[in-house]
């Protein structure tokens, strides 16, 4: 039941797009077509599943405060949380690479669509904001880390389709010269994003 | 010499990382609330950006294809990260004022889209202009929005009361991040009606 | 040179990795005195601007020295308490120890997971009582001093710090001096929710005691330091009753004789 909340709650309430703003640069430059837009979101749920747990376990076993004592009890007292920065964001640019070359391996096709911005997945905030969250919330084991990514990540898929789906209709309508392309799709966002707002009150 | 000088406009007119390229939108929300952030995150993504830059062309030829996002990552962190340390040993309140914007420096897409775009393929000097043109150019626009947003939903121009001193009412909306990305959209639309080259069919 | 075989880039990779961490812990041994001297004075003058003994931007200007100092001559009594309203241990005030942020962060550890805690109580000479809080606010840690009148049940003063909250929105707590103020002379309730930060603030404009207006925009970091609030006073509780009591033990007692 808790996970079943959780799992809902990081796809509506936490959207990382509509309610924390995350990872917004992919997400307007790779939403012109539905296509791309569902590769680039598979690619996302990817590294934040895979991400999540992984830095999830390192924080629990190597970062945080005390959490060497399980090498040995003289460590008890090493925090080395300063560092977790800089090793949550390795993992994730090498998760990353990994993925990017699954991709430029398996789909060509899409890897040319997708461009600087699989690459640029590293930077991707909603990862690392996901690393973020999930330090700071202090999950109670490796599943719940797991499902909050999924949760995430699938809200984040789930933003990305329907922004695509909207600028394909968008086509069809007289916006004018200046705002047509990048323009109005962010007053889109913007309009979506206040729309989303309605689900803050929600407690699960 | 011609070449130079395109270098270091084109990010800022036609080239605009915000506007045209779409790069570093997460921070450009976050920090446009008041003037004063928008100003202390245009100067250090500036300077972040240009030496990187510069740091990342330098070591070009090394690079492994295969491994480059992590290294190229690490180089960023690692500037950005011994900046902060040796600030909070010297200047502390610097640090505390620029504490925040850390992370939303080491994330900014700009810092990477530049690397990967532009210094791993040029000589060093040209990518260090680059960088810094990329950074003026995002900080211009982070400046309009914030402009915007803080005289009209606080009232006030870096903290001193401008419209709130004539009995307006703040207008909560603009606070909130999606006012941030319809004023986005409207800066583009001006940028576009004045260079219509820009202009997407 | 083949830049792209297996074995050049795990040792290029080696390298920059272990060159990076080595710069790191040079520049970390390197710093760390000066740093945390910095960071004691922070938390001394966080404390002390709790306690309305000058403000922010004073101490900023007075200096590490200075700040510390006035400390030293000022504090009456430092010591933490537990669960049980109990003293653990007296802080050394003539070494002016205090807990510090990750102090802090391992305690609010131990009170939310409901093991053993020991938290500071600074008292200073004026009678005025410092409190901390810890909690977490929208992208990281929040956390901040109240201080406590006479009778322990009204505040005086509060000051909140954060990691990384919004400039403008949720950095307000620390950046906004109108909400800090509003804290001073809200009575606190003594059980598990002491103090609400409330949106929209109450029908008529006029709150009760016990709550502050929240900050307009800043949902998530007005929720995440009420609740800071409620789970290190709530735990500060059996210590204020325990004084309590005894204070009105001596009352009886006088009034007796």
């Amino acid at each position: 039941m808790e996970y079943l909340s959780l799992f809902v709650k990081s796809i509506f309430v936490d959207n990382m797009i509509f309610a924390y703003f995350l990872g917004m640069c992919s997400y307007l430059a790779v939403s012109k077509n539905v296509k791309t837009a569902n590769g680039l979101g598979i690619a996302v749920i990817a590294v934040l599943l895979i991400t999540l747990p992984v830095n999830y376990l390192l924080n629990t076993y190597v970062l945080k405060a005390g959490a060497l004592s399980w090498l040995s009890p003289k460590l008890a007292n090493v925090d080395l949380s300063f560092l977790s920065f800089i090793l949550f964001i390795a993992v994730i640019a090498a998760i990353t690479q990994v993925v990017e070359m699954i991709v430029e391996k398996f789909l060509p096709s899409l890897y040319s669509s997708l461009g600087i911005y699989l690459p640029l997945i590293a930077v991707n905030c909603a990862i690392l904001g996901g690393s973020l969250f999930m330090q700071q919330r202090d999950f109670a084991n490796v599943g719940e880390s797991a499902v909050y990514a999924l949760g995430s990540g699938i809200g984040w898929y789930l933003a990305i389709v329907a922004l695509a789906a909207i600028r394909e209709k968008m086509q069809y309508s007289n916006v004018p010269a200046g705002l047509k392309g990048i323009g109005i799709t962010f007053i889109t966002v913007g309009l979506m994003g206040i729309a989303f707002m309605a689900f803050m009150g929600i407690a699960l | 010499m011609a070449k130079l000088k395109e270098t270091i406009l084109n990010p800022i007119l036609k080239g605009n990382p915000i506007t045209v390229l779409v790069l570093g939108i997460c921070s450009s929300l976050a920090v446009t609330v008041e003037l004063k952030g928008a100003l202390v995150m245009a100067l250090s993504v500036t300077i972040v950006t240009g030496l990187s830059s510069l740091v990342c062309s330098l070591l070009r030829k090394t690079i492994p294809n295969r491994v480059r996002i992590i290294i190229q990552l690490v180089v960023v962190a690692l500037m950005v990260i011994l900046v902060d340390q040796v600030l909070k040993a010297y200047a502390y309140a610097i640090d505390k004022q620029l504490s925040v914007y850390i992370g939303l420096i080491i994330t900014n897409c700009i810092v990477m889209g530049r690397i990967e775009a532009f210094a791993l393929g040029n000589k060093p000097i040209p990518s260090l202009l680059d960088g810094l043109a990329n950074g003026i150019g995002y900080g211009l626009i982070l400046i309009a929005v914030a402009f915007v947003r803080e005289l009209l939903g606080s009232g006030t121009l870096l903290g001193y009361p401008v419209l709130s001193a004539i009995g307006y009412v703040n207008n909560g909306l603009v606070i909130l991040p999606p006012m941030a990305l319809i004023i986005l959209g409207c800066i583009i639309w001006i940028h576009r009606s004045i260079d219509k080259d820009l202009q997407e069919k | 040179m083949n830049t792209n075989s297996n074995v050049y880039t795990i040792i290029y990779t080696t390298l920059v990795c272990v060159l990076v961490a080595a710069i790191l812990a040079f520049a970390s041994q390197k710093l760390a005195p000066k740093q945390q001297e910095n960071e004691k004075a922070e938390n001394i003058s966080q404390i002390l601007t709790a306690g309305k003994f000058g403000t922010k931007e004073e101490w900023q200007a007075a200096g590490n020295a200075a700040i510390v100092q006035y400390y030293k001559d000022n504090a009456a009594v430092a010591f933490t308490v537990n669960a049980e309203g109990q003293k653990v241990r007296d802080l050394d005030i003539a070494s002016a120890e205090v807990y510090g942020v990750p102090g802090l962060k391992a305690q609010n550890y131990n009170i939310k997971g409901g093991k053993p805690y020991d938290i500071p109580v600074y008292q200073f000479k004026n009678g005025i009582t410092v409190v901390a809080i810890y909690g977490a606010g929208l992208w990281g840690p929040v956390w901040g001093y109240i201080s406590l009148c006479n009778d322990l049940q009204t505040i005086c003063g509060a000051y909140f710090d954060h990691e990384s909250e919004t400039p403008g929105l949720g950095g307000k707590i620390k950046d906004d001096p109108s909400f800090r103020a509003a804290f001073a002379g809200e009575k606190i309730t003594l059980g598990e929710n002491p103090f609400d930060i409330v949106k929209g603030g109450a029908p008529g404009g006029v709150l009760d005691d016990s709550k502050v207006d929240a900050i307009t925009g800043a949902t998530m970091t007005s929720k995440g330091l009420d609740a800071a609030i409620d789970n290190w006073i709530s735990s500060y509780v059996p210590y204020i009753n325990a004084v309590l009591a005894s204070k009105a033990a001596e009352t009886e007692n006088a009034e007796e004789e």
